[in-house]
């Protein structure tokens, strides 16, 4: 039948790239990531068990009883005890068997507190990272380093990882694919994700919630580094002469635009910035978007912030 | 389950004749009692927001509940709704007699309490509003003005419908469609004072605990 | 007023200026003139035909279900391809805007919008494809179809339901007007929090995204009111609840989920309404405001909402089948109870809209369990359909076509739902372009079942098949686009390709996008399909008369009368004896048996009043957005004064004598009826009212 001859174009997207690094989802790393795809398996292989086999008899029978074929016709057939039970027993084990499921991977990855990660060996503890969202920048502070970037998480591989995160403007959604699990970032809230990723690496990490005109620009870098190499760019970080006290991190708040995400550095971040930065948003602290922004005609402000003059 | 077939003889009655029974004030008050459960949920969307409100993380350093509360003169409202709608009962007894003056009389007393309630309700806010604490000042605030002045402007509309059902029942008399009306009306009524004894209860009370 | 705003503003104007409109934006300019064409090449041929006195008694005054039922399903299509047109420029900006090095052209540094264009563009298709095209349609198809499906003459309140058509339209007059004053909301369909406070959206996008919401919200809650009083009280005789048709099941509970799910919208929109217009803090991040409160009101709306949207479109589906196996619905007592099952669990999921927000293990395990339980009944309904077919004698004209399709968008979306239900899996995909595949494939399945019932019941309600080879080009080719652009998608979902990006970072994705603006070139040769369509059959229309029964093979009772249906549905009130009334009276041989006379029935009157109604609520609506005060307080005073002077009115119905039945019956009218020349019959009653203690009709 010609609507089931078209699906062969489903292939079309897959050849578009068939390397590991093309199809993230599928390529997790770390434990956290692990998990995610684990249970992605599991669902869809469960899920076909049903969906596949009715999919198929559909078209059977589309093909099978149409009117030129005279095939059986018994028009007072219409009601089944039997295929009734089936038909709301099997789903409803189903649905018990995949629930258990998603509650035990839920467990797991909880970005509050995964029990796929463990913070609390003594031998191996978490790095705090902070991390702030502005308009539109992902600042990451190392309060027991005391260093920040912004645009560039660079971490260190074999050790687990805990977030704090706060928003200076609107609703963000830190992700970074095949490594972490999403969380929603929200203003005057703080919020926690984490992951440990025991191989160096180099992902991409951005926003997944949109949150203005600058979105499409608010990715970072995230750079999983051998404890050496690690250790060397932490020496190296601490040069930096540029600092990041209150005052500098609001005007680093007010609405920029990143192109092309270039990082910067900073070798000393004020103690406690991201419970100021916190207390400032629940106190009403606001950096308002101007409205030529929003207006289409303006281009020369739009040319400004697209080339982060403003 | 095979299509019943009819008996030889059987005659099957096809077509229905006669008078289209439709009763025009069932119908009507049917129709206003779904109204009323939507308007239930928007009080129920609204105690919800303040349900999630009213914490002390939300007062933002301003006044909290129990800062802004009158139980005692928010009882004084509760007696006049209650006594305006017991005023109005009285008029739906007089509808089912017939009696029109006494309709009449009765919304008149159902408007004059409802005036009551809301100037009392306008007095307080005013009070509020001189100690500093308005909507603006913190969610909480906003929460507990918007829930109390959104039931605030059910009952000004609902004095407007008294006020026309006052003229309908004058020029008209007590013909169907006014007599639905007056039913829709009661039934909009009565749930405001019930949605007022939920304030009552939820807000008043509950905060000054 | 309370708040600072950005910008001019005066008493007389509010916020409005000449700078508000756009005129040296190229495409709005582009927009302008496409949109000038188009209603001179509507309004034009009106105009020289005269037809305006004809328009305005017959359709702008009408209380008939059908008539409003029909200008539901216009307003529907037109914003179906506005909201079209909205997609077309969103894949192609993203096709045009991958990579670093992708050229931008006009004021984009890539592409052809700049960023605050493009999201006023995806935010605008959003809102237009569910709230002034999906719902319109499957409103309109309720409309006209469930009292025909009943044997009742109107809706309960013909009145009313004129009402909700025109804040309906005027919802959709608002969003128009916002492409060429002003601008729209750039912060999604949903009203991203708190992206769209005054802080953060200073213009009055948001606003003109929050009043046509609100104002349509209302039209749609006072018709959930009609159909399910409709439904209850005006049955026909004999029509117990065991023998009512499917669709009008699945449109009774849809009607309950709007009348109980619109109001927490309302209050949602209200509270940043107060937010934006008197500087409240509902859902401010400080000042003790809770954003986390926007989202769950607003989800709470949100999905019952789509429950809405999905269930007639299943009734819709389990029309068509029967009708087209020659065999009778299987299953239909648990169809009915599966149905009820969804609406009512609906309410207990909306937490899966924001998993990642945070609310901890256990919360989203409730919801996620919660959210496959819902999969439950509607697995069973799939189950239905295949069991329907299954020795069936299957025609595949163009409805079941369709119908058939809308199926297999069922199953991949029900698999993709099952997948996002999991929170561990939903932290990977959350709004990326998968999320947005899967409910593309749900909204589709709505569009398919909507284009079924159309083309279905065409020749029901204007006398006359709809083509069916160039029906059949229409699908394969809306079949084909679907293909291509959600396949991809859902391989873009997998590459990690987030949603609402007008620049895209990755150019690994270029082939897929690709793929997909191949997929948007066969949606646009399907809309030229879909005129082709309309042209032909017009052309046709005498050649394709349509009886009762055009398709031969109908079973249910709306197929009784005649086509197209005369203004008055049933000449006389059909008494019903089965489930399927018409297949059983095919098999009892009483199918062609008509009444052996007539009785007088009464109509209602048509009334200016709904369309006064609408165009004070646009002013209302335009006065609240630009903040012009005493527009605003000036139109509500007059939706209040018509109100009451409505209330007033005597006579809001009128007689047809047993004569004048006859001789309709004799020869029942062609073509969509001009029922204003029977307006002249006297009205009921002289004094118009009748005393108190007389039942009966008004």
């Amino acid at each position: 039948m010609k609507f089931r001859s078209l699906l062969f174009l489903a292939i079309i997207p897959l050849l578009s790239g068939c390397s590991a690094d093309t199809f993230r989802l599928f390529n997790p790393v770390g434990a956290v990531g692990s998990v995610e795809w684990r249970f992605t398996v599991i669902d869809v292989g469960v899920m076909l068990l049903i969906i596949l086999p009715t999919t198929v008899m559909i078209a059977v029978f589309v093909w099978r009883y149409r009117k030129s074929r005279n095939a059986e016709y018994d028009p007072s057939w219409s009601h089944s005890l039997g295929l009734e039970l089936m038909m709301w027993g099997i789903p409803f084990l189903t649905v018990i068997f995949l629930g258990y499921a998603s509650y035990r991977s839920t467990m797991l990855v909880n970005p509050y507190n995964p029990a796929a990660i463990n913070y609390t060996d003594p031998a191996n503890p978490p790095l705090q990272v902070d991390v702030i969202t502005t308009d539109w920048q992902w600042v990451f502070i190392y309060p027991s380093l005391g260093i920040a970037t912004v645009d560039d998480l660079v971490v260190p591989a074999g050790r687990p990882i805990k977030f704090w995160l706060t928003s200076t403007s609107v609703t963000n959604d830190f992700y970074i694919p095949e490594v972490a699990p999403m969380i929603d970032v929200m203003p005057g809230m703080r919020t926690m994700d984490g992951f440990q990723v025991n191989h160096p690496g180099h992902y991409e990490g951005f926003s997944a919630d949109f949150s203005g005109a600058g979105f499409s620009w608010m990715q970072f870098s995230t750079r999983i580094l051998a404890k050496p190499d690690f250790d060397k760019w932490v020496a190296a970080t601490q040069g930096s002469p540029n600092q990041l006290s209150y005052a500098a991190f609001t005007k680093l708040a007010e609405p920029t635009v990143n192109v092309g995400a270039k990082p910067a550095y900073f070798s000393h971040a004020d103690a406690g910035l991201f419970m100021q930065v916190y207390n400032a948003a629940r106190a009403g602290t606001v950096y308002a978007i101007p409205e030529q922004l929003n207006i289409v005609t303006s281009p020369v402000d739009y040319t400004q912030v697209k080339n982060g003059t403003n | 389950m095979a299509i019943k077939t009819l008996a030889p003889d059987e005659q099957p009655k096809l077509w229905q004749f006669g008078q289209e029974a439709n009763d025009m004030i069932s119908t009507k008050t049917l129709g206003f009692w779904l109204y009323m459960l939507s308007d239930a949920l928007i009080f129920a969307g609204l105690f919800a927001a303040y349900g999630v409100l009213d914490h002390p993380m939300n007062t933002a350093g301003g006044p909290t509940e129990a800062q802004i509360v009158h139980p005692i003169a928010a009882f004084w409202q509760t007696l006049a709704v209650l006594t305006s709608v017991f005023a109005y009962s009285i008029a739906t007894v007089a509808v089912k007699h017939g009696y029109r003056q006494m309709v009449v009389l009765c919304i008149l007393a159902a408007i004059l309490l409802g005036c009551v309630f809301l100037a009392l309700e306008l007095l307080d806010f005013a009070d509020l509003y001189a100690h500093g604490a308005t909507p603006q000042v913190s969610g909480f605030l906003s929460a507990y003005f918007v829930l109390i002045a959104t039931h605030g402007l059910h009952m000004a509309f609902g004095i407007l419908w008294l006020l026309v059902m006052v003229v309908q029942v004058i020029r008209l008399g007590l013909t169907a469609p006014v007599v639905a009306q007056l039913l829709n009306l009661r039934l909009f009524w009565q749930f405001q004072a019930a949605i007022w004894v939920c304030v009552y209860v939820f807000v008043y009370l509950k905060g000054a605990i | 007023m309370f708040v600072h705003l950005q910008g001019p503003y005066s008493f007389l104007l509010g916020r409005f200026t000449l700078a508000a409109i756009p005129y040296n934006n190229a495409i709005i300019q582009f927009a302008f003139a496409f949109t000038a064409i188009a209603a001179l090449l509507v309004i034009g041929p009106v105009l020289y035909f005269r037809k305006i006195p004809y328009l305005f008694r017959e359709w702008f005054t009408t209380v008939d279900h059908k008539k409003i039922g029909v200008m539901y399903i216009i307003l529907g299509l037109v914003m179906m391809l506005r909201g079209f047109v909205d997609g077309l420029m969103i894949r192609t900006q993203q096709v045009m805007a991958d990579g670093p090095h992708s050229p931008g052209f006009l004021e984009a540094a890539h592409g052809y919008l700049p960023p605050s264009h493009f999201d006023q563009i995806y935010s605008s298709h959003g809102t237009l494809m569910i709230i002034f095209a999906a719902t319109p349609i499957l409103t309109g198809l309720g409309n006209i179809i469930v009292p025909l499906q009943i044997g009742a003459r109107d809706m309960a309140f013909p009145t009313l339901n004129a009402i909700s058509l025109w804040l309906t339209a005027v919802g959709a007059a608002l969003i128009m007007v916002s492409l060429f004053v002003g601008d729209f909301s750039a912060a999604g369909w949903v009203g991203l929090i708190p992206l769209t406070e005054l802080d953060f959206s200073p213009s009055t996008g948001v606003d003109y995204w929050m009043w046509a919401i609100q104002i349509s919200s209302v039209g749609t809650t006072l018709n959930a009111i009609n159909v399910i009083a409709t439904i209850v009280t005006m049955r026909a005789p004999g029509m117990r609840w065991d023998r009512l048709p499917i669709f009008t099941w699945t449109t009774l509970s849809t009607s309950i989920i709007g009348l109980t799910s619109f109001p927490i919208l309302g209050v949602a929109l209200a509270l940043l309404g107060a937010d934006r217009y008197l500087g409240t803090h509902f859902f401010t991040a400080g000042m003790g405001g809770n954003l986390m409160l926007y989202t769950n009101l607003f989800w709470i709306w949100g999905h019952p909402e789509v429950y809405f949207l999905v269930l007639p479109a299943f009734g819709i589906i389990s029309e068509v089948i029967p009708a087209f196996s020659e065999k009778p619905l299987f299953g239909y007592i648990t169809m009915v109870a599966a149905t009820f099952a969804i609406a009512g669990i609906s309410w207990t999921v909306w937490l899966h809209h924001f998993f990642t927000m945070g609310a901890g293990p256990l919360v989203n395990s409730f919801f996620s369990v919660a959210t496959m339980v819902v999969g439950i009944p509607t697995g069973v309904k799939v189950f239905n359909w295949m069991f329907t077919l299954y020795r069936g004698r299957l025609t595949f004209a163009t409805p079941m076509l369709w119908a058939v399709g809308g199926l297999f968008l069922l199953l991949i979306g029900g698999l993709t739902g099952m997948m996002l239900a999991i929170p561990a899996i939903n932290y990977t995909v959350h709004n990326s372009v998968f999320v947005i595949a899967h409910f593309h494939c749900m909204v589709l399945l709505i569009v398919y079942a909507a284009f079924a019932a159309v083309s279905f019941w065409f020749p029901k309600v204007f006398g006359f098949r709809l083509d069916e080879t160039t029906g059949k080009l229409f699908f394969w080719s809306f079949s084909a686009g679907t293909i291509l652009v959600f396949t991809a998608m859902f391989g873009l979902g997998f590459m990690g390709e987030t949603r609402r990006l007008d620049y895209l970072f990755n150019t690994q994705w270029w082939p897929a996008l690709v793929i997909e603006e191949i997929g948007i070139g066969f949606y646009c040769l399907s809309l030229l399909m879909f005129f082709v369509m309309l042209f032909v059959s017009i052309r046709d229309r005498v050649k394709n008369a349509a009886t009762a029964d055009p398709w031969g093979t109908a079973r249910t009772l709306e197929w009784l009368t005649h086509s197209p249906v005369p203004f008055y549905n049933f000449a006389v009130t059909p008494h019903v004896n089965s489930r399927d009334e018409l297949a059983w009276r095919y098999a009892n041989n009483l199918a062609s048996t008509v009444p052996d006379h007539f009785e007088e029935i009464h109509m209602p009157r048509n009334t200016p009043v709904p369309i006064i109604i609408g165009a004070l609520a646009f002013g209302f609506g335009f006065g609240l957005i630009w903040r012009i005060w005493w527009l605003t307080a000036l139109s509500l005073l007059g939706i209040i004064a018509v109100v009451i002077y409505r209330s007033f009115a005597r006579d809001k119905g009128y007689h047809l004598s047993a004569e004048v039945m006859t001789q309709l019956e004799r020869e029942p009218p062609l073509g969509v009826v001009s029922e204003s020349q029977y307006l002249s019959e006297p009205p009921l009653g002289a004094s118009g009212a009748r005393p108190l203690g007389h039942a009966g009709a008004h």
